[in-house]
């Protein structure tokens, strides 16, 4: 609706007298909106009555298209509609909506012409307008409003107990923790998640659980408190994802804590997958996940491919991440301490400074693989040169990194202290050894795994399996296909 | 003042009067009282009640704690330095704003992580590592840690150990003697890997000793497969991957079976 979006667009000069026409006018796609709000209300009735959780969902999705053309009006008319005026929600709720006296009298008039009435009282229908004035207030900037809002609303939720509620709710207490991490006051909030998190536990509520567990991994992340979040991560109760953003979410906090955890491969497993799960248009979610992802693959000693960093939309933002990566492929310290200079603040923002300090060991570890590549024997002190090792005694330096790499598999070689130099092995045939028999097994291993895991991950539509054929039909389509053979048949024979 | 107060401050003053003769174990004693003590303020972690005199009485407990992970410093024993430090945390995380940051914090931090870099816990390390401020990052006492950790991963064990010498607090001293332990240990089985053989004078010098005996006894009590022969130390290869010489025949058998099995449930 075009001609909406346009009129509510030119609605915010309340310093202009309205025309009484023009108030009117104003009214109709006003009311338009109303009428939305009202159709999800029923939606929701019937969701509540049936008690069908899909309904809600949806409800709530239409209730996020609407977001934009929200006006203030809009939602007390809406509270006026949806709740009963002597209740507390009513009370509360129209406190926090700003007023626009003018147009509101015109809205009110016209709102008894739709023929929609819903039953009042449904507790869904209340944490439905709590939800719905947070989500305008938040877009509205009025944060300490929204802050009112939010508490009044987790303590009214505290005291339900209906599955009906909870998709509603678990949107809540992400709007609830949006709100302080907006006013950058996480950290009061941590006791009441973990609070809310033990309630939805043992209400059995897992979208809750799911959501909230996030929340709290955010918050603890927020403050750098990876200990924390790693401890409570272990031991909250999983289950399989009800929601594939929260996965997401999931999956990259958990690469994050890994990470910092010094465990690469799990984490270049988590990140990865998030990064590849999440919706295209999360674009900054996908972006923070493409940088820890690279980072880990380069502190793994992988070098990742130039397409991850021309994805589209986040070429800009991956550029520091490039130039890093390039300095680490030519394996040039020199050129790695000016990157990671150059781009401080951004490593900062990002909060990959500690990560990229531990890259400086990769930084030397690949400069020795492209020695130990091209030499088959060099000397310690030509090492040192080559990787600009400044200290005080370059050569034992170089000869006990050149001892640890052999000793982690860098580099295949062995050191000879009394010359001083450095023999690189020969590299043997591969193909004399078991090596291509195990690796071909493994992706043979691979390719069967995930069939499997597809045919597991299938689903059917419910009771497919009971319309069982009768005998007739399936003498019918036994004869069809028994035609349609021999038709092909002769057409074969044609074709001769 | 408040009495208990009163009591906790003029037995503080005990105990450090005895740190201060270095009458060690008067301070043990004096410190677990002071510990069950400190049980009865109400403003300390982790209740933070808001009481008149919470300040004083954090300060004071931040300043007792410090000085429990100093002592146990003294005392070489580090399970006693986690359980102090634990303790201590949660005056330099969460008191932000109600007391002023003690000038003992970042040199006992550093101290910690020298501790998780000794026992070799490295995650935790860094984890720790994360908690810090840019800024701590710039401390003398945090910065040694830290470079120490770098040298220590890129195989430099030469700066650790010089390292040694320049050490930003005294109480660093005791975790960097455990760290030559640890780094010997590190070079010894990096040499194992590295080098075919290495006459006995290098290898000495290498892992640091003073005698041959000392050498000697260290190879015979930590590598017993290591060979001594013509003044030389000679270091047992691992087998490397052979050229095959024959089919593991049942192997394949069994791997093939498995395929057939899984195409048939596929088609």
């Amino acid at each position: 609706m075009p001609e909406d979006v346009q009129m509510n667009d030119s609605e915010p000069q309340p310093a202009a007298p309205v025309p009484v026409a023009a108030a009117a006018a104003a009214a109709a796609p006003a009311l338009s909106t109303l009428h939305h709000l009202k159709e999800i209300a029923t939606v929701i009735e019937a969701g509540s009555l049936s008690k069908e959780v899909r309904r809600i969902s949806r409800a709530f999705r239409l209730t996020v298209a609407l977001r934009r053309r929200l006006a203030a009006r809009d939602v007390s008319a809406f509270l006026a509609f949806a709740l009963p005026a002597s209740s507390e929600a009513y009370g509360r709720l129209t406190a926090l909506v700003p007023k626009e006296d003018d147009t509101e009298m015109d809205v009110d008039a016209a709102a008894p012409a739709t023929q929609i009435s819903i039953k009042h009282g449904l507790p869904e229908i209340e944490i439905f307008c709590y939800l719905l004035v947070l989500i305008f207030l938040i877009d509205q900037k009025k944060y300490d409003e929204a802050k009112a809002c939010a508490n009044v609303s987790i303590a009214r939720l505290k005291n339900l107990n209906r599955r009906t509620v909870d998709v509603l709710a678990s949107r809540l207490y992400f709007y609830y923790s949006y709100v302080y991490e907006l006013t950058n006051s996480l950290a009061e909030i941590r006791g009441t998640l973990l609070a809310l998190h033990r309630m939805a536990t043992l209400h059995r509520d897992e979208l809750g659980q799911e959501t909230l567990l996030n929340l709290l991994l955010r918050n603890y992340l927020h403050y750098n408190l990876y200990d924390q979040a790693e401890k409570l991560r272990s031991k909250a109760p999983r289950f399989e994802a009800h929601s594939n953003q929260q996965f997401c979410r999931y999956l990259f906090y958990l690469g994050k804590i890994r990470t910092i955890q010094l465990e690469y491969t799990d984490a270049k497993e988590s990140l990865l997958q998030a990064a590849r799960k999440a919706p295209t248009t999360a674009r900054g979610f996908r972006i923070q996940c493409n940088k820890w992802a690279i980072i880990v693959r380069l502190l793994l000693g992988e070098i990742p491919e130039r397409t991850v960093f021309m994805q589209k939309g986040m070429k800009k933002a991956l550029t520091p991440y490039f130039e890093l990566t390039n300095a680490v492929r030519v394996g040039d310290l020199e050129l790695f301490r000016a990157v990671a200079d150059k781009f401080a603040s951004t490593f900062s923002a990002d909060r990959t400074r500690n990560l990229i300090v531990r890259l400086r060991h990769n930084v030397i570890r690949t400069g020795l693989r492209n020695i130990s590549i091209s030499y088959s024997r060099i000397s310690l002190a030509d090492i040192a040169k080559k990787l600009r090792l400044d200290s005080e005694n370059p050569i034992a330096d170089a000869e006990s990194i050149v001892a640890k790499a052999i000793r982690d598999g860098a580099i295949d070689a062995t050191i000879d202290h009394a010359n001083g130099w450095m023999v690189s092995k020969e590299t043997g045939d591969v193909y004399s050894t078991n090596e291509p028999q195990i690796a071909f097994n493994s992706r043979i291993a691979f390719c069967l795994n995930m069939h499997n895991e597809a045919v597991k991950a299938m689903r059917f539509p419910p009771n497919s399996h009971k319309e069982k054929e009768s005998a007739e039909k399936r003498r019918e389509r036994l004869q069809q296909e028994e035609e349609l053979a021999k038709h092909m048949a002769e057409e074969d024979d044609d074709d001769f | 003042m408040d009495p208990k107060m009163t009591e906790v401050t003029q037995m503080f003053a005990r105990f450090k009067a005895a740190y201060a003769r270095n009458d060690l174990d008067a301070c043990v004693t004096l410190l677990s009282q002071l510990k069950v003590h400190l049980t009865k303020f109400p403003s300390l972690p982790p209740s933070f009640q808001q009481t008149p005199n919470a300040v004083e009485e954090l300060k004071l407990a931040r300043d007792i704690y410090e000085h429990a992970v100093v002592l146990s410093v003294k005392l070489e024993d580090q399970d006693a330095f986690e359980r102090d430090f634990c303790q201590l945390k949660p005056y330099y995380m969460d008191t932000c704003g109600i007391i002023p940051p003690s000038p003992e914090e970042y040199p006992i931090l550093g101290l910690n992580l020298l501790r998780l870099l000794v026992q070799n816990r490295i995650a935790e390390f860094h984890t720790e590592l994360e908690l810090l401020p840019v800024k701590a990052l710039e401390h003398p006492c945090i910065k040694h840690a830290v470079e120490l950790e770098q040298s220590f991963m890129e195989g430099a064990y030469n700066r650790v150990l010089s390292a040694r010498q320049a050490v930003p607090h005294e109480t660093y001293v005791y975790f960097m003697d455990l760290l030559a332990k640890t780094v010997r240990d590190e070079i010894a089985g990096c040499s194992e890997k590295g080098y075919d053989s290495l006459s006995v004078s290098d290898a000495k010098q290498m892992l640091m000793f003073n005698s041959d005996q000392d050498l000697h006894e260290y190879i015979s009590e930590e590598h017993p497969e290591w060979e001594i022969k013509n003044g030389a130390v000679f270091f047992q290869k691992a087998k490397e991957s052979q050229p095959c010489k024959e089919i593991p025949s049942l192997q394949l058998i069994n791997q093939t079976l498995s395929y057939a099995r899984e195409l048939e449930r596929i088609v």
